[in-house]
């Protein structure tokens, strides 16, 4: 179990350790506190968007231990110990990742609210299945809502993606 | 989201002890993916004071076959049971129904026991900071039965709630004759609902744990099969969904079971139309038939008359295709 404080409202804050991008972080957070709040206020790792909050629209898509999940029905300390990749992570230093440069190159965005939640959804994807089909990439996304796009650039890109692994 | 606390604990008897040391004012949280929503737009009854994260037990996923059955852990993902192959061999329904479930990103955070304790979706006891005191809550009235209805039960009320419940699995492991296994006794899945008290979704205690699913192995010559009809067919919950198990005897019905879900408050078992298709061949007329007589008891509300066609509709779908 981890460990605690409590503070003068008697309100208990934990001490947690989760992995993003690689590296470890130990923060003391309210029990309240879910996984995309974490990235952004704590961490400051904007890429991950706040859309509808019921995991419906996909914006906040993570990859916790490789798997994509919404990060806004993810309590923070349900993370404890687990390793988290965000849009940030999947980018290599200064150089865009294939699926980020697939996404710019077929314009596979418009107003780019979903597009982190896509890239990261996509690229959980090819990690695990480098060959995927029209259907496996529209399976794939099928948590993540764009409303601009119409989805038929997107899979394009990731399609093309896939064949430059 | 208001504060809690959080506990994590390392074996189901801690989180049994855990329960009963906060006496019903604690809640499991597995996945999260309907406890958490519930949190942050405050719609319970009594806010639970603390959470009780399962998740921390090891070896609690399982999906294996034992004892003539089929074992599944109360933490197995849905998008594992979705892609499991012994599952999608012989217990296709549960297969295609945790497939249908959510969208991917859910089914890799939802559980099955989750999926089969989840909350109604009712949206008068969604509506954010317990708006609508309805009879799910304690109040008096059912909002639904003059408001907004077109998701609601078509087979009447429990108590005058008239929410549904939404879970896409239960009438999988109905149709498969599934058990239960809780911290205290094993119950079969049709009697895990709730029949009698609108505020509870399950028989569940305050202090009791869903422990293990058991579905028995299915006969030689019979199959399953699911239907879900929603708007999105990527994500939503389902207006109607139906599962069916036909064993066949040469080309006739030996047995059949048959379940409807997001009909009533518990899974709906069409038991008229199970009885139905017994020693008769499954042709397009006779699951006709099966299909009228189950919805022959059908009480639609002012705005849900549609869901009896789509009721029938995938009862006759999910009876074909096992044939």
């Amino acid at each position: 179990m981890s460990s605690f404080v409590v503070d003068k409202k008697g309100i208990k804050r934990y001490a947690v350790t989760i992995g993003v991008n690689g590296s470890e972080y130990t923060k003391v957070i309210k029990a309240n506190t879910l996984l995309v709040n974490f990235l952004r206020e704590d961490l400051d790792l904007t890429g991950t968007k706040r859309g509808c909050e019921l995991g419906d629209c996909g914006c906040c898509t993570v990859m916790m231990d490789g798997k994509p999940v919404n990060s806004c029905l993810v309590l923070a300390m349900d993370c404890d110990g687990h390793e988290i990749t965000t849009a940030e992570g999947i980018q290599d230093g200064e150089d865009l990742d294939i699926v980020q440069e697939k996404f710019v190159e077929h314009a596979a965005f418009q107003c780019g609210f979903c597009t982190s939640g896509m890239i990261v959804s996509s690229r959980a994807l090819l990690n695990e299945n480098p060959n995927p089909t029209d259907h496996d990439v529209r399976e794939a996304i099928a948590g993540n809502l764009c409303r601009c796009t119409g989805y038929v650039n997107i899979v394009a890109a990731v399609l093309d993606a896939a064949k430059e692994l | 989201m208001k504060p809690f606390k959080h506990y994590d604990v390392n074996t189901l008897d801690e989180a049994v002890s855990a329960l009963q040391n906060f006496a019903g004012k604690a809640k499991i949280i597995a996945g999260g993916t309907d406890i958490v929503g519930m949190f942050k737009d405050e719609v319970f009854a009594e806010r639970p004071e603390a959470l009780i994260n399962i998740k921390t037990i090891p070896n609690l996923d399982y999906i294996k076959e034992e004892d003539g059955m089929l074992k599944i852990g109360p933490l197995a993902l849905l998008e594992d049971i979705a892609h499991d192959e012994l599952i999608k061999g012989k217990y296709t329904a549960l297969a295609e129904a945790a497939r249908r479930t959510a969208s991917p990103h859910i089914r890799e955070m939802g559980t099955i026991s989750g999926n089969i304790c989840q909350q109604c979706r009712c949206w008068y006891f969604r509506s954010p900071n317990n708006r609508f005191n309805c009879i799910r809550k304690g109040g008096e009235d059912c909002y639904a039965e003059e408001g907004e209805n077109r998701y609601h039960s078509i087979f009447g009320n429990v108590k005058d709630c008239l929410a549904v419940n939404p879970s896409d699995t239960a009438p999988a492991l109905i149709a498969l004759g599934a058990k239960v296994k809780t911290s205290k006794r094993v119950l079969e899945i049709a009697d895990f609902y709730e029949k009698e008290e609108p505020k509870k979704t399950t028989v569940l205690d305050d202090d009791e744990i869903v422990v293990e699913i058991q579905v028995p192995q299915p006969a030689a010559n019979s199959k399953s099969k699911f239907e879900k009809f929603a708007i999105r067919k990527s994500i939503d919950f389902p207006i109607v969904n139906c599962a069916s198990q036909v064993e066949m005897d040469g080309d006739t019905v030996k047995s059949a079971r048959v379940c409807l879900n997001a009909v009533f408050a518990n899974p709906y078992v069409a038991q008229k139309a199970a009885e139905y298709v017994v020693g008769k061949t499954l042709d397009e007329e006779t699951v006709t038939a099966a299909a009228d007589l189950a919805l022959q008891d059908a009480k639609p509300l002012t705005k849900n008359a549609y869901k009896i066609t789509i009721a029938k509709s995938l009862i006759k779908k999910t009876l074909l295709a096992c044939k």
